[in-house]
């Protein structure tokens, strides 16, 4: 059996967990398809008139990539957690309750409606991706309260629903839409790190920061809720309540990260099992664990998606599935011989 | 409860801190034609590869993209990443001076990053033959080659006008120009393919369609009696092969005049397939599929 969790091997543990993910934000930063020379980046943008090639790729271009992988992988590893947590399912992740679909949609159409407007400098696309997120979430939390309150089955019956409906859709436009628009909408559902306004990246951090910080505020809640409803009421927890503020926080960072990245499969499944895996279930450690190994895991996976069949690109999806399966794998068996079984 | 207010500070400092330190995204170099021959240019796309080496600026040209593969001397140029995924970071490498890209989603993002870490790029459509002319003028007024562009347009009018095609026959020969076999996918009316065909002086057996490339059923070609089916081959190799798998095919149409009258042809997809520079030699290709040249 595990020792109990205490505060100084939590924060012994998150802080190596940040040297780890430090660590491989530097070295995926200096691996890409072109060599950079770190010295030469160093002496900054160049003299006037010419540029520097080294200092613009490291620093407009790689760590920019880095960042975004780093916050979006969090995202979905934390709101993973929790929607297993909330919906009581192994099988849960960020997508589950057609937040995939809404947004897919949301970046369809404004792709479609040849929207070339821009909003402080950005293309409505992810605007409308997080539009189609957030209106999803609310379409399927409020058909989930028809089917009765604190029903997750209904909830859970009801995304799945949902995101069947709005993916057909998906497929009856991209066979109608214009090929060009539905190559660029493809490269976007399959995951699309190309973000490049470190402003954009700092705002979303921001936003995943502190809805992980509100999942944290409800670690022990949810924790308490997966002894059932009554032993949460004899601690003091609100299920209700806690339920819906997790919800809410969970599908708010899944539509930041989705929105800024398009969908990215596998890591708001993988990285909370395995975290669980190795540490336990407790979810005020299992939280920012999984946060801090999700945005290691997904810089590592666009870092080898950008460089091996260099100078193309794969998805980054491809690289999340091909590593993590395995890896996943690994820990499931070593971990069902070490405990007799699943818990 | 005071955690809950914290956790709202903490948002507030992040982003007080954020918008105040990081810089926007400079404003960036307008990408204009400017007239000043540019040394080291990097092309996006095969098309405007084409185009820019028939300025005569091939020996200027640094970087083209994968697929970029004409005229002969571009095969040993740097790649960049293909048309649909630009690799940014090799782009920069080659430190160009001369960015050209298409005005494709995809191709304007990254235009527009390149445009503002200082590296001059334009964006060209060249979807249809009305725009290949205007991208000739435009690439060559932004590398100082006015005067030659003008002549490269001139040429190709003056070829243009030497097909017979639409005098030649009458009624004019229903194309059908199939891009995909399994399931069947065509050109429709709204691309560039169609306009070979017209010039060359066929009919698109397809009507207008919501899809540029539409997926059709054998109804449709059974119904629409097509005289000539043009399939584009696969790769440069084996023509006569695929040409046979094409009659094989076509076969089982027995009710469709162009299978009666063995009138399906695999052309070679190289000068059909890109709009650029060879407009003319796709379409007296066409041309001598329909009999018209």
């Amino acid at each position: 059996m595990r020792s109990l969790l205490t505060p100084g091997k939590l924060v012994l543990r998150l802080a190596a967990g940040l040297a780890v993910l430090a660590a491989v934000c530097a070295a995926c930063a200096m691996v890409g398809s072109e060599h950079v020379c770190l010295s030469e980046a160093l002496k900054g943008p160049g003299q006037a008139g010419g540029v520097n090639p080294d200092y613009e790729i490291l620093v407009h271009i790689r760590l920019p990539r880095v960042a975004l992988a780093a916050v979006v992988g969090a995202a979905l590893a934390c709101s993973g957690v929790v929607f297993q947590a909330l919906l009581r399912n192994p099988l849960a992740d960020p997508y589950i309750l057609g937040i995939s679909s809404g947004a897919g949609l949301g970046a369809m159409l404004a792709v479609i409606a040849g929207f070339n407007w821009t909003f402080l400098g950005r293309s409505p696309v992810g605007g409308f991706a997080f539009a189609g997120a957030m209106g999803t979430v609310w379409l399927v939390w409020w058909l989930g309260r028809l089917a009765g309150r604190g029903q997750m089955t209904g909830l859970l019956l009801a995304g799945v629903v949902v995101n069947a409906f709005l993916s057909a859709i998906i497929l009856f436009l991209t066979s109608v839409a214009r090929s060009e628009i539905v190559y660029s909408t493809i490269f976007w559902l399959m995951g699309n790190m190309t973000e490049g306004d470190f402003r954009v990246i700092w705002v979303a951090a921001g936003f995943v920061l502190a809805g992980i910080g509100v999942l944290y505020l409800l670690a022990g809640g949810l924790n308490a809720l997966s002894f059932g409803e009554d032993d949460a009421r004899s601690v003091g927890i609100e299920p209700a309540r806690t339920r819906l503020v997790a919800f809410m926080a969970a599908s708010a960072v899944t539509a930041v990260a989705v929105s800024l990245s398009g969908l990215i499969g596998f890591v708001g499944l993988v990285v909370p099992h395995s975290v669980r895996l190795v540490l336990g279930s407790d979810h005020r450690q299992l939280l920012p664990l999984s946060a801090v190994a999700g945005a290691a895991f997904l810089v590592g996976a666009d870092t080898i998606a950008r460089v091996v069949v260099a100078p193309a690109q794969l998805p980054v999806g491809v690289i999340t599935a091909i590593v993590g399966g395995p890896l996943f794998l690994v820990l499931l068996v070593r971990s069902c011989r070490g405990a007799g079984g699943l818990r | 409860m005071a955690r809950w207010w914290l956790l709202l500070l903490f948002l507030g400092v992040w982003m007080g801190a954020g918008l105040a330190l990081i810089d926007g995204p400079a404003a960036g170099v307008p990408a204009t034609g400017e007239a000043e021959a540019p040394l080291r240019i990097v092309c996006l796309a095969p098309s405007v590869t084409e185009i820019v080496c028939a300025l005569g600026l091939a020996d200027a040209l640094v970087g083209v993209s994968q697929f970029s593969d004409y005229p002969p001397s571009v095969m040993g140029k740097a790649r960049v990443g293909s048309f649909w995924q630009p690799d940014i970071e090799a782009v920069i490498a080659l430190r160009p001076d001369l960015v050209v890209a298409l005005d494709f989603p995809q191709q304007r993002d990254v235009a527009g990053r390149l445009n503002r870490v200082g590296f001059r790029t334009i964006c060209v459509r060249d979807e249809y033959v009305k725009e290949l002319f205007e991208a000739i003028e435009y690439i060559g007024a932004a590398t100082a080659r006015t005067a030659q562009a003008a002549a490269l347009a001139a040429d190709m009018k003056r070829k243009l006008a030497q097909i017979r095609g639409p005098q030649a026959a009458d009624p004019r020969p229903r194309v059908l120009w199939v891009v995909q076999r399994e399931p069947l996918r065509v050109a429709g009316r709204d691309t560039f393919v169609n306009e070979l065909i017209e010039l060359a002086g066929g009919v698109n057996a397809i009507g207008p369609t919501v899809q540029k490339y539409p997926p059709v059923g054998a109804e449709q070609v059974v119904g629409r009696q097509v005289d000539v089916i043009i399939e584009p081959a696969m790769g440069a190799g084996d023509l006569d092969g695929q040409q046979r798998t094409a009659e094989a095919f076509w076969g089982r149409y027995g009710a469709v005049p162009a299978v009666q009258n063995k009138r399906v042809y695999v052309i070679c997809g190289d000068s059909v397939s890109r709009l650029g520079p060879r407009l003319c030699e796709g379409v007296s290709l066409v041309a001598r599929c329909l009999g018209t040249d």
